[in-house]
């Protein structure tokens, strides 16, 4: 049996390593509540890259969970208060390590994607 | 883990407005882009996909979700257990009965077994027994070897000391003389227990050494809060104690009861005071062989019990070499001190475990029957719970989850019965407490529930709602969905009725086990009571007065027993009295010697002849109805100053005067070797110091010339011997109004004692309530099962009767399926009880484990009243009108 639920979580799986770095690297550039993070990922990706809100708001409270980033409610002019999301110390931290290794894996991915240019080096 | 409900609460809401906030300015973007407000709403709704579903994945993120499934759960079953309320009441009610009979059976375990003494570190006390050539193991050491093992020990044991009992004596504080049982303690005896006093100061090591010095008492908490009303003002107090001078000076804390949590020592007093109190031999504290005290000790801090025990074998080595006549062969024991082990047999103190672990498996035996009725309750109602199960399924719920939901509505079910069943256990274990032991012998049976008590309860109802509920959970999880919800409201139930019909014969096993030992038990208790006790203890009234009580000296004391035994020889109705020193089956356990016999030399095996006694009067063989085989009884003229004689019983004339007469001859103790005694007559056997050996050699003497200060007053009379007690007690009082009188009870009720039938009456009693639940539970599983299977088969009992079949043919039918079910029950019942039996065969009296009567009895009335529960339905059946069924669904 395949409930939506389940749907949204796998999606959350696929997503799960790129989404967290992205998250943390958008937070870097300064605090955001989720909507505009959806929003700057979304434009900055040229639209290519869409965040199903069914998993950014699990990602950003498994996160604040870890402690990676933290939260705060702040009014605004808008009408209702909004949850505020900001970088946290080792926050900061975990972002190299992600980049880091999402450097790795796509070096790793383009020695598979072309294979000469391994050869020759070697 | 944060889960408390305001914290989750409030994460709910802040969520809910996190997303509304997410909402809000996506609506607010599309309108800037043109669209109308109403629109502009919906397409971020729409962007934004299932709210529920985020919020719920998102929750997920928290942590701490199980504990609000756990919550969801028990709120559904709770829900679930108040819509069918005659389930939940049966089910409950019998979980109830089980863990009821459980917890009672194990406050007593506990109380005997398990709970640790008052006292500091119980793991790290020991007692010692001893053990001499040819002696019978487990009896006391005499002063002069206390303090060799205590000299020759230190390095195992940091504190040694001695203990004695010897009867009550009276404590005499402001003119005013009550009983005391007091415990006389030497050595280290409150280092050994580690205990500070509640109040004064308590004995020191080094009194109680010396004979007669030390003139000391520390009262217990108990005695001091019910004599003295917490008076502190008691401490220092000059009071006196069997008309001996002493001082009052201390209080043990509460709670304490000694070296046992059974006996309810009353007071304190240095061993040296047993020579001033007591009527001990003047040689007590210098002979080896006047043996009356035992050892308690406590561990040094890195020695195991291993480790004391091989330098014990030392130590006995050392003293049979060096007193080859009075310690020789001498060995010695060290073991763990429980709260009864120096009040039952210390020889064997495995066997109150083993009674303990036998009766808690035939409780358990009962919580099993309990189990198997609600796991077959829980199984009916899977059946008919199949398509809820499917529709959640459907709905979503996982598997897991259905199982969990499942059991939590079986463990509440447990929790709730065991709720209840403390409640019955509370009542059972007051009904043990008021168990009368006819005995001023201060015995305290507190079973009181302690956190051992709730843990065991709690224990078995967790594993009973896990064992009820996994089953018929995995089943009903198992049900393929589209099959049910597609099916009609008829399902196949052929494999579960076969499951269920297996439980049901399970039960019926369960419970006829239990009756049969229940049987043996009852039969035993019978046997022990129609025992040929050689007496009759009809129309006797006892009563024991001890004049020293009353500071009365040796010389006064005698005076006042013949002038009492004069005076109530001619009160109205009493046909005859005499006194004796012990009665019958006392707690005491009656006297025994070592004799030395004239002209007898004891076979190689054998160890030293010794045999029971009882120091009695005139006339005793006459008010116990003692039969009298030859020779003469005791008589009045058998005084102080003349020759000691005694009549034997039959036993010690045939073990020690084989083919020959023994009357004329003489014998000695081995305590007092300078009074040679003659047999004067023999008397036909009798049960006088306990039921449990009877083929003891037992010798009566005078009571004159084996003084004892304590003696018990027999009168034998026409009418109902308790009538007697005002006018007997009154003529005590009247010679001596401060004279104690205790135990004025007629003698069948003394008989019933630890040593006599209070053993057999209390095994058969609670064998026979297990039984009895047994017995109840299997009956209504049978009910329940048959007639379930009857309501099933409507349809089909329809058909056949609109076919033609007979009414009686559907009766058989019916009755048939039940009678398989009972007689593989009975089969299965009959082999366990033989092992049960085979077990407790120890316990029983007279009766052998497979004694066929009981076999018989307990399975024809299981059978009969099984077979009945069945009818019922049977009949129910047979009436069944063939239109209704067929319209039936």
């Amino acid at each position: 049996m395949t409930s939506a639920k389940e749907k949204y979580q796998n999606r959350t799986e696929i997503l799960q390593g790129t989404l967290d770095m992205l998250i943390l690297q958008v937070l870097h550039w300064g605090p955001r509540h989720g909507y505009a993070l959806s929003k700057v990922i979304r434009t900055n990706s040229g639209e290519i890259l869409k965040v199903d809100t069914g998993s950014l708001y699990p990602a950003l409270h498994r996160l604040e969970r870890k402690g990676w980033i933290a939260a705060e409610w702040k009014a605004s002019e808008l009408g209702p208060r909004l949850r505020i999301y900001r970088l946290t110390k080792s926050g900061r931290k975990q972002l190299v390590v992600e980049r880091s290794r999402w450097a790795q894996l796509t070096e790793a991915i383009e020695g598979i994607l072309n294979p000469a240019r391994q050869e020759s080096e070697s | 883990m944060r889960f408390p409900f305001w914290w989750r609460k409030r994460r709910n809401e802040e969520l809910s407005e996190e997303i509304q906030g997410h909402l809000e300015l996506a609506a607010r973007e599309n309108m800037e882009s043109g669209l109308a407000p109403r629109d502009a709403q919906t397409a971020a709704r729409h962007e934004f996909g299932s709210i529920a579903l985020a919020e719920e994945v998102t929750r997920d993120m928290w942590g701490g979700r199980w504990f609000e499934d756990l919550l969801q759960d028990v709120r559904y079953s709770l829900r679930v257990l108040r819509k069918s309320p005659s389930f939940t009441a049966v089910a409950v009610l019998t979980l109830a009965l089980g863990i009821g009979a459980n917890t009672a059976i194990f406050s007593l375990v506990d109380c005997l077994v398990l709970r640790p003494l008052h006292i500091k570190r119980p793991g790290e006390v020991v007692y010692l027994t001893a053990a001499r050539k040819g002696n019978v193991p487990g009896t006391p050491v005499s002063y002069p070897e206390f303090t060799d093992i205590q000299k020759q020990t230190a390095n195992v044991f940091s504190d040694l000391s001695a203990v004695g009992m010897f009867a009550s004596d009276g404590l005499t504080v402001d003119g005013e003389t009550q009983s005391m049982w007091p415990c006389f303690v030497a050595g280290d005896f409150f280092d050994v227990v580690g205990i500070q006093p509640a109040l004064g100061r308590l004995i020191r090591p080094s009194e109680g050494s010396i004979p007669g010095a030390d003139p000391v008492v520390v009262l217990s908490y108990a005695y001091w809060q019910s004599r003295f009303n917490h008076d502190p003002g008691v401490i220092g107090k000059k009071a006196s104690m069997n008309g001996v001078p002493v001082t009052i000076i201390g209080v043990v804390p509460a709670g304490f009861h000694g070296f046992s949590s059974l006996m309810d020592f009353q007071g304190y007093i240095p061993l040296g005071m047993a020579a001033a109190l007591k009527d001990v031999p003047k040689d007590f504290f210098a002979s080896r062989d006047n043996r009356a005290i035992g050892l308690v000790a406590s561990l040094r801090a890195d020695v195991t019990l291993q480790q004391a025990q091989a330098a014990l074998n030392v130590v006995a080595r050392r003293l049979s070499q060096q007193y080859p006549t009075t310690d020789g062969r001498m060995s010695l024991r060290v073991l763990h001190l429980g709260p009864s082990s120096m009040v039952f047999d210390p020889t064997h103190p495995e066997t109150l475990s083993f009674v303990s672990a036998a009766f808690l498996l035939l409780a358990a035996s009962v919580l099993v029957v309990a189990c198997l009725n609600i796991a077959n309750l829980f199984l009916v109602r899977a059946v008919a719970r199949q398509r809820e199960m499917a529709m959640r399924a459907a709905l979503g719920a996982t598997r897991t989850r259905l199982v969990r939901q499942l059991l939590t509505e079986s463990l509440l079910l447990a929790l709730f019965g065991c709720g209840a069943g403390l409640v019955l256990g509370l009542g059972g274990s007051r009904a043990f407490r008021s168990i009368p032991l006819h005995t001023s012998f201060p015995i305290i049976l507190d079973f009181r529930f302690d956190w051992r008590v709730f843990a065991y309860a709690l224990a078995a109802a967790v594993l009973t709602g896990v064992l009820v509920g996994i089953v018929p959970a995995l089943r009903t999880a198992r049900g393929d969905i589209n099959e049910i919800l597609h099916e009609g409201g008829r399902t196949s139930t052929a494999g579960g009725y076969r499951l269920r019909s297996a439980l049901v014969s399970a039960q019926v096993g369960g419970a006829l086990m239990l009756l049969i030992v229940a049987g043996l038990f009852v039969r035993s208790l019978e046997k022990a009571q129609h025992t040929n006790l050689g007496f009759d203890p009809n129309h006797v009234l006892n009563l024991t007065i001890d004049p020293h009580e009353a500071g009365y000296n040796e010389a006064q004391a005698r005076e006042f027993f013949s002038t009492v035994l004069d005076r109530t020889r001619s009160l109205p109705g009493v046909q005859s009295a005499s006194l004796a020193a012990s009665v019958p089956m006392a707690y005491g356990g009656g006297s025994g010697a070592e004799l030395k016999i004239d002209g007898y030399q004891p076979p190689k095996a054998q160890g030293t002849p010794a045999a029971g006694y009882n120091a009695v009067s005139s006339g005793y063989f006459g008010t116990m109805r003692i039969v009298l085989l030859r020779g003469r009884a005791i008589r009045d003229s058998d005084s102080q100053s003349s020759q000691h004689v005694a009549v034997i019983d039959q036993t010690m004339a045939e073990r020690y005067w084989r083919g020959q007469d023994p009357i004329g001859r003489h014998f000695s103790t081995k305590d007092d070797p300078s009074h040679p005694i003659e047999v004067i007559g023999i008397a036909k056997n009798a049960v006088e110091n306990t039921i449990f050996s009877p083929d003891q050699p037992f010798f009566y003497v005078s009571f004159s010339q084996f003084y004892q200060p304590t003696a018990t007053f027999q009168l034998r009379s026409t009418a109902g011997p308790e009538a007697l007690a005002p006018e007997v007690t009154g003529l005590i009082r009247s010679l001596e109004p401060a004279m104690p009188v205790f135990d004025v009870q007629p003698m069948t009720t003394a008989l019933d004692t630890l040593n006599g039938f209070l053993l057999f009456r209390l095994a058969a009693t609670l064998a026979a309530s297990l039984g009895i639940l047994g017995l109840i539970l299997a009956v209504v599983g049978v009910y329940g099962v048959i007639s379930y299977a009857a309501s099933q088969r409507t349809h089909e009992i329809g058909i056949r009767l609109a076919m033609g079949a007979q009414r009686l043919q559907i009766l058989k039918m019916i009755f048939g399926q039940g009678l398989l079910v009972i007689g593989a029950g009975v089969l299965a019942g009959i082999l366990a009880a033989t092992v049960m039996a085979r077990l407790v065969d120890n316990l029983l009296f007279g009766v052998s484990p497979g004694d066929p009567l009981t076999y018989v009895t307990a399975s024809a009335l299981l059978a009969i009243i099984a077979l009945f529960g069945c009818y019922i339905p049977a009949r129910r059946a047979m009436r069944v009108d063939p239109m209704v069924a067929l319209r039936y669904d």
